[in-house]
C-alpha cells in the first residue's frame, strides 16, 4: 500500500536527529563556518554520546537477523534518509564531520569480508571521535571513475599502492579510507581494486587540506600514496571476491554499489540545507515583509516553489531508499533523486538569498547554506553523471548503451 | 511506514486500464479527435469497465475508491490517450460533488436517470474565475437571474446538467445545479484547434435563467467548503491524468531516440538526446510522486489537502509542458506531423493547461497559504 507517513521507529529517529540537530549543531554552525573546523570539544561531546554519521548502517545486509525476523521489513535506508535530511538541516559541513564511517561505511559492509567489517566497523566507540573515508576521486578522474590511475602492484603478502587522490571527507582524520586503485591500467574497470588503507600506514598521507567555497568546516583532503604497502587482508572482500567474480570488474563494482546507497543520503543532506533555507527566510518574510505589493507577490511565488521542490525530491529520495529496503534494483531512483535534490537545493537557497536581499549578505545563514550546497549536484557523481546513469536504465530495455 | 508500493487491487486495475489504453484509447485516438467525439462503443466499454465511476459511491453505483487508487488508474488511461479520457461523457468533473453531497435532495430526481444512462452528462461551471467571461448571478426575491457567457468549459457541448459554482453581484458562494430542459443554456459555436478536440469545450450563455431555490445546493459558507473540497478532488485527478500523458510522451520518445540513426549511430548516444530523456523521466516522476501524496493526504483527511492538491497541480502543469514539448524535439520534424502521436500530446497538454488552472495563480494561492497561513487566506 503506498504510504508517506512515517512508522513509530522513523517517527522516532526524525525528532531525536532534529533535536539533535537544533540544539547541538545549528547553535555552532556559523561559528565552525568561520573557524574552518568543528571544534574538537564539541567532537568529543557527540562522540559520547554515541552520535555518529555511519551510513554504513542504512545500507547493511549482512543476513546477520535473518530467521530472528523474518517478517520484520527492513527500513535501514528510509530510517538513514529520514535521519540525514535533519543532521543536514542542522548544518552539512557539521553532519559530514560526524564522528562515523561516513561515506566508507557503505564499501565494507557490502563488500567486506567478515573480519574486515569486525576489525573496521568495530573502531567507533566512545573512548575518542574516529573516522573512515572513502577514497576515490583523483586528479585526472573524478566522474569517470573507471580512469583511475592509482596503482596497486602485487608483491607478496599484499600490494604497493602509488597515487594520489582528491576531494575526500575526513581523510586526514580518517582511521581508514577506502581506497581504489588498478593493478593493470589496461584492463580498465577489471582491473580496480578497493583496499582499506589505515592511517599510519607507511607511504600513505595526507598532503593538503582544501580551501572551499563552503563546507569549510568539515576536512576535504588530499592523500598520497607513495609505495605504500597494504597487506593482503585489507584488499576489500579478499582475493576470494575477485576470483568469485572471475576478475569482472569487482572493485568499480564495489565503487559503483556505494552509490546507490549512498546517493539517496546525499540528496536528504541536500533537501535539509533546502529546507533550512527555506524555513530561516520564511520567518523572515513572516515577520517582516508586507502583505501585499510586489515583494508579497515574489515571496509567495519562490516560497511556494522550494516548499514544492523540496516536497518533491524528499519523496524521490524516499523512493529510493524504499527500493533498496526491500531489495529492489534502485540505481536509476537513487541518481534521480541525487540529479533532482542537489540542483533544487542551490535554487531553494538562491531563492532565498533573492527574497533576503543585500541583507542576506550579513550574519544570515541563508548565505553559508548556499555556498554549502553547491557541491550537493557535483559530489557522490555530478548533476551530469546522474543523468547519465538515468538515461542508461531508460534505454536498457532498448539494448542501447549511451 | 513509507512505501510506493500499489495494492494488488491497485496493480489489477492497472492492468486493465492500461492494456486499455494502449489497445483501444490509443488507437482510435485520431480518429476521435478528427470526429471531435469520443466513438461511442470506446465510451460504453470504458463506462462498462467501471472506469467512470470509481469516484462515486455505492449509492450511485460507484467503487468509491481512494483518491491514491484513482489516480494510478486515470493516470494509466491517460497514458493511452488524454484527449480521449477528457472527452469520454458522464458525471466530468461532477464526479467529486456526487460523491461527497450525491444525497443531497435536489439529485433525487435525476439519480436514477443519471446512473442508467451513462451518456447523461454533467458539466461543471465554476465561474469564479471571470477574466474572459461575463457570467453574473443576481438575487431576487425567491430566485436567482443568471446572464453573460461563460469561459470555455469541457464536456459543455454534451451537458444534460449544469454544476455551478458561482458568486452572485453580492459576493455571496453559489452551488446550483441546472438541467437542460428547465433551464435552456445556449452552446455558443466557438471552435477549440488546439487540443482535446473530443472533450466538448464550448463557451455557454444564458439569457437571463431563472434559478430556482429548488435548484441551489448550497449558499455561503457551505457552498464554500462544497466547492473546495471538489476542486481539491479535481485538481489530484487531473493533475494524475497529466502525469499519464507525461509517461506516454516520455515512453514514446524513449523507443524513438533508441531507434532513430543520425550520423551514423542512434540518437541516444548523443547526450544532448539522452539527458533531455534523463530529465524527462524525472520531472515525470516529481509530478506523479506530488500527486500521490496530495490524494494520501486528502483520502486521509488531512487539513493540508488542498495546499497539496494545489502544489501536485502546478507542478503537473510545469512538468506537462516540459515533457510533451520534449517529446516534440526530440522527435525533430517527425514530432510536427500528424503521422506521430506526440504533436497532439502538445497539443492536448496545453489546452488541459489553460482549462484546469493558470500555473502562477496556482503557485500564487499556495504561496499565500504557506506565507498567510490557511486561515488568512480564506477571511481574505
Amino acid at each position: 500500500m503506498i504510504s508517506f507517513e512515517l512508522s513509530e521507529q522513523q517517527q522516532q529517529i526524525k525528532e531525536m536527529t532534529h533535536w539533535f540537530a537544533e540544539y547541538e549543531m545549528r547553535p555552532i554552525a556559523m561559528e565552525a563556518d568561520k573557524l574552518g573546523k568543528v571544534p574538537d570539544d564539541w567532537l568529543d561531546k557527540v562522540n559520547q554520546m554515541g552520535i555518529h554519521l555511519n551510513t554504513s548502517s542504512f545500507s547493511s545486509d549482512d543476513g546477520s537477523d535473518k530467521g530472528q525476523n523474518r517478517k520484520r521489513e527492513r527500513e535501514g535506508n528510509r530510517l538513514g534518509v529520514l535521519a540525514t535530511e535533519e543532521i543536514a538541516w542542522g548544518d552539512p559541513a557539521i553532519a559530514l564531520s560526524l564522528p562515523g564511517a561516513g561515506l566508507g561505511g557503505p564499501p565494507i559492509q557490502s563488500s567486506g569480508t567478515p573480519e574486515q567489517k569486525q576489525r573496521f566497523l568495530s573502531i567507533f566507540t566512545k573512548d575518542k571521535p574516529r573516522w573512515g573515508a572513502y577514497a576515490l576521486t583523483e586528479p585526472e578522474a573524478g566522474s569517470d571513475a573507471s580512469g583511475i590511475q592509482t596503482t596497486a602492484k602485487k608483491v607478496d603478502g599484499g600490494y604497493i599502492l602509488n597515487g594520489q587522490k582528491i576531494f575526500i571527507t575526513n581523510g586526514g582524520r580518517a582511521s581508514w579510507v577506502v581506497a581504489f586503485a588498478t593493478v593493470d591500467r589496461s584492463l580498465g574497470r577489471m582491473g580496480q581494486r578497493a583496499f582499506v588503507v589505515e592511517k599510519g600506514t607507511s607511504g600513505f598521507s595526507c598532503t593538503k587540506l582544501a580551501k572551499k567555497m563552503g563546507l569549510r568546516a568539515n576536512e576535504t583532503a588530499e592523500l598520497l600514496f607513495e609505495d605504500c604497502f597494504v597487506p593482503d587482508e585489507n584488499l576489500l572482500g579478499g582475493e576470494a571476491l575477485y576470483e568469485i567474480t572471475n576478475n569482472k570488474a569487482s572493485g568499480f563494482q564495489v565503487a559503483m554499489k556505494t552509490f546507490d546507497s549512498t546517493r539517496p543520503i546525499v540528496a536528504s543532506m541536500a533537501i535539509g540545507i533546502a529546507r533550512a533555507a527555506y524555513e530561516y527566510t520564511l520567518d523572515i518574510v513572516k515577520r517582516e515583509y508586507p502583505r501585499h505589493g510586489k515583494y508579497f507577490q515574489l515571496a509567495t511565488e519562490y516560497l511556494a516553489e522550494a516548499d514544492q521542490d523540496i516536497t518533491a525530491a524528499r519523496l524521490l529520495t524516499w523512493e529510493a531508499a524504499w527500493r533498496a529496503d526491500i531489495g529492489l534494483e534502485n540505481a536509476k531512483e537513487a541518481a534521480m533523486c541525487k540529479a533532482f535534490a542537489g540542483q533544487i537545493a542551490l535554487d531553494v537557497c538562491a531563492k532565498c538569498l533573492e527574497l533576503l536581499g543585500p541583507v542576506g549578505l550579513e550574519n544570515h545563514l541563508v548565505e553559508k547554506l548556499y555556498r554549502d550546497v553547491k557541491v550537493f549536484d557535483i559530489f557522490e557523481g555530478t548533476n551530469e553523471i546522474q543523468h547519465l546513469v538515468i538515461a542508461r536504465r531508460q534505454y536498457a530495455p532498448f539494448e542501447i548503451k549511451v | 511506514m513509507i512505501s510506493f508500493q500499489p495494492t494488488k487491487e491497485e496493480l489489477s486495475f492497472i492492468e486493465v486500464a492500461k492494456e486499455l489504453a494502449i489497445e483501444k484509447i490509443r488507437p482510435e485516438a485520431r480518429a476521435c479527435e478528427d470526429n471531435k467525439q469520443v466513438h461511442n462503443p470506446l465510451a460504453k466499454q470504458i463506462q462498462q469497465l467501471g472506469f467512470l465511476s470509481l469516484e462515486l459511491t455505492e449509492d450511485w453505483e460507484g467503487l468509491e475508491l481512494p483518491l491514491i487508487s484513482q489516480a494510478q488508474i486515470v493516470k494509466a488511461l491517460s497514458y493511452g490517450d488524454l484527449g480521449v479520457v477528457q472527452g469520454i461523457p458522464g458525471y466530468g468533473d461532477a464526479a467529486p460533488f456526487l460523491r461527497l453531497f450525491g444525497n443531497h435532495p435536489i439529485l433525487a430526481s435525476i439519480k436514477q436517470q443519471l446512473r442508467t444512462n451513462f451518456q447523461q452528462t454533467i458539466a461543471l461551471l465554476d465561474v469564479e474565475d471571470q477574466w474572459g467571461a461575463n457570467v453574473i448571478l443576481t438575487p431576487e426575491v425567491d430566485h436567482y437571474i443568471l446572464k453573460g457567457t461563460s469561459q470555455p468549459v469541457r464536456l459543455a457541448k454534451y451537458a444534460d446538467y449544469i454544476l455551478l459554482f458561482a458568486r452572485d453581484v453580492n459576493g455571496q458562494p453559489l452551488i446550483a445545479f441546472l438541467n437542460k430542459e428547465e433551464h435552456q443554456w445556449t452552446v455558443m459555436d466557438g471552435e477549440v484547434r488546439l487540443g482535446l478536440l473530443a472533450s466538448g469545450i464550448s463557451s455557454l450563455s444564458f439569457e437571463r435563467i431563472r434559478i430556482r431555490k429548488e435548484n441551489i445546493v448550497a449558499l455561503g459558507e457551505e457552498a464554500l467548503h462544497c466547492m473546495q473540497a471538489v476542486r481539491t478532488r479535481n485538481y489530484i485527478l487531473h493533475a494524475a491524468k497529466e502525469v499519464g500523458l507525461m509517461e506516454a510522451a516520455l515512453d514514446y520518445a524513449t523507443e524513438y531516440t533508441a531507434n532513430r540513426k543520425a550520423f551514423g549511430q542512434h540518437i541516444a548516444k548523443f547526450q544532448g538526446v539522452s539527458f533531455r530523456i534523463a530529465s524527462m523521466a524525472i520531472e515525470t516522476q516529481v509530478a506523479n510522486h506530488l500527486v500521490w501524496e496530495a490524494a494520501l493526504q486528502v483520502d486521509a483527511n488531512d487539513e493540508k489537502g488542498y495546499g497539496a492538491a494545489l502544489r501536485a497541480l502546478y507542478r503537473a502543469h510545469r512538468s506537462l509542458r516540459y515533457v510533451t514539448d520534449s517529446a516534440v524535439q526530440l522527435l525533430g520534424g517527425h514530432g510536427f506531423v500528424q503521422e506521430y502521436p506526440v504533436e497532439k500530446w502538445m497539443r492536448d497538454g496545453e489546452a488541459q493547461v489553460m482549462l484546469y488552472g493558470r500555473e502562477h495563480l496556482l503557485l500564487q494561492e499556495r504561496g499565500e497559504q504557506i506565507v498567510l497561513g490557511v486561515k488568512e487566506v480564506v477571511e481574505k
